[in-house]
């Protein structure tokens, strides 16, 4: 589903990113942790194109990922998550979910507005379809952000440390629903240091620092047997 | 001479008439520079160079030479450059025309400024979810950008509000001038020219407080 092979990216001069291979199958969740600076996310940002790779090459859903893709294509097909939400503040929580399927998609007012409708219910905010997301809770505003990407029927989801900006009590709600979504299938990259998460729910947990991968493996091997010295290092840290 | 408020009371209907042309020149000529405005910040962050460079080198004139100058260029200039006879109404085109081209480069820096205030996340979930660069520009940026450049916007209203006093040099019937005329007649200048002022006092102070009642209804619904 996702192929990297040996990607670099420099922000300048500083390379970000040294050389990163990974295989992603159909339907595998792979959790990605590592330290700040290691550049986790940069990695996840090049995989629909938010950053733009210096050397390497990236292969989504069969389409390689060059300059002159178009990537609108690819980016219909990956969704995101953000940690800091974007919610769009100017639209409901419902028009947030239906706006890009109808000028995207090319949907109907009333189907996109249906989608965004199952969708709130999936996420269990039917009731708040009509708020504002200044009135709702980070959790709800990040559960309605993943709702928003689901709704383009993304093929990949990709989470940028989801639960990060959230208060603890609301942690739990949101990896509930990216919960359901693994077990439904979907194909997710998440960067995220929520361990039970990865344990739970990860078929695969990648450790990255400066810029490469470390380590890899089955959550119950790399978090209890874990084999590279910074790897070891890290997770006592954070264990 | 002895100071005459009569004069002052007698002339006011017509100076009234003068703050009217007033009002509208500067209606017309913010007008223009918002659409003017719109194009250049646009121009000035697109990613194709010969856009970026006209846009900037219309702002930089703009706003690196006086109005005045400017206004003499539209008026006595211009027809010379194009070899076309002024219209009966010239004095009043060309009052909108150099106002309005002035007032579009300022507005221009304030449509930017707002599109630039918005964060990058706005852009980046936009584009995430599959939006075009123009999609993500017309559905999320502007329409938050718009109410962030409201306040300022109003403030060039009202600067060009006072600086529409300078096209009294191409013999433009606006307030300032009609005052001038009256005072010519009557050489009552301080009674005059003190009413004068007090009328664009109170156009200036009209629209702020306008603008205040706007920008808190705005600040209610605003987030960040």
């Amino acid at each position: 589903m996702i192929s990297v092979k040996n990607l670099h990216k420099y922000f300048g001069k500083l390379e970000v990113l040294k050389g990163v291979n990974l295989e992603v199958k159909e339907k595998e969740v792979v959790v990605v942790i590592g330290p700040s600076g290691s550049g986790k996310s940069t990695f996840l940002r090049c995989l629909n194109k938010l950053e733009e790779p210096n050397d390497g090459e990236i292969v989504i859903d069969g389409i390689p990922l060059s300059s002159d893709t178009n990537v609108n294509a690819i980016r219909r097909e990956v969704g995101m998550v953000f940690q800091r939400f974007n919610l769009f503040p100017h639209m409901t929580a419902l028009e947030n979910i239906a706006l890009s399927p109808q000028i995207v998609r090319k949907l109907k007012k009333d189907e996109a507005v249906a989608v965004g409708l199952e969708l709130l219910r999936k996420v269990g905010l039917s009731e708040k379809a009509y708020e504002y997301p200044e009135r709702l809770s980070g959790g709800q505003q990040q559960r309605v952000a993943i709702a928003r990407a689901l709704a383009m029927k993304p093929k990949i989801m990709l989470f940028d440390e989801p639960t990060s900006a959230l208060d603890p009590e609301m942690v739990g709600e949101v990896l509930a629903v990216m919960k359901d979504l693994a077990q439904e299938g979907m194909t997710m990259v998440v960067v995220s240091h929520e361990m039970g998460f990865a344990r739970e729910v990860g078929d695969r947990v990648i450790f990255m620092d400066e810029g490469v991968i470390m380590e890899a493996g089955t959550p119950e091997a790399l978090f209890n047997r874990p084999q590279n010295l910074r790897t070891k290092a890290f997770l006592s840290k954070i264990l | 001479m002895v100071i005459d408020w009569s004069v002052a009371i007698r002339s006011l209907p017509i100076l009234l008439k003068g703050a009217v042309i007033t009002l509208e020149l500067t209606a017309g000529a913010v007008a223009m520079g918002v659409v003017i405005g719109m194009f250049m910040a646009l121009a000035r962050l697109s990613k194709r160079w010969p856009l970026r460079a006209f846009a900037t080198a219309y702002i930089d004139f703009l706003r690196g030479t006086p109005l005045l100058v400017q206004i003499f260029l539209v008026y006595f200039a211009a027809p010379q450059l194009f070899h076309f006879q002024p219209p009966d109404k010239y004095p009043y085109i060309a009052g909108i025309l150099a106002m309005g081209l002035n007032s579009g480069a300022y507005i221009a820096e304030i449509f930017r400024a707002g599109i630039q205030s918005i964060d990058r996340g706005q852009s980046e979930a936009a584009r995430s979810l599959g939006m075009t660069q123009a999609q993500a520009l017309r559905y999320i940026i502007l329409p938050q950008a718009i109410k962030r450049v409201i306040p300022p916007l109003g403030n060039e209203f009202i600067a060009m509000l006072k600086d529409s006093s300078l096209v009294a040099v191409i013999a433009m019937e606006e307030l300032f001038y009609s005052g001038k005329l009256i005072v010519g007649n009557t050489l009552q200048s301080f009674p005059i020219y003190g009413t004068v002022a007090l009328i664009y006092l109170a156009m200036t102070m009209t629209i702020s407080r306008i603008l205040g009642v706007v920008e808190r209804r705005l600040g209610k619904s605003d987030i960040r």
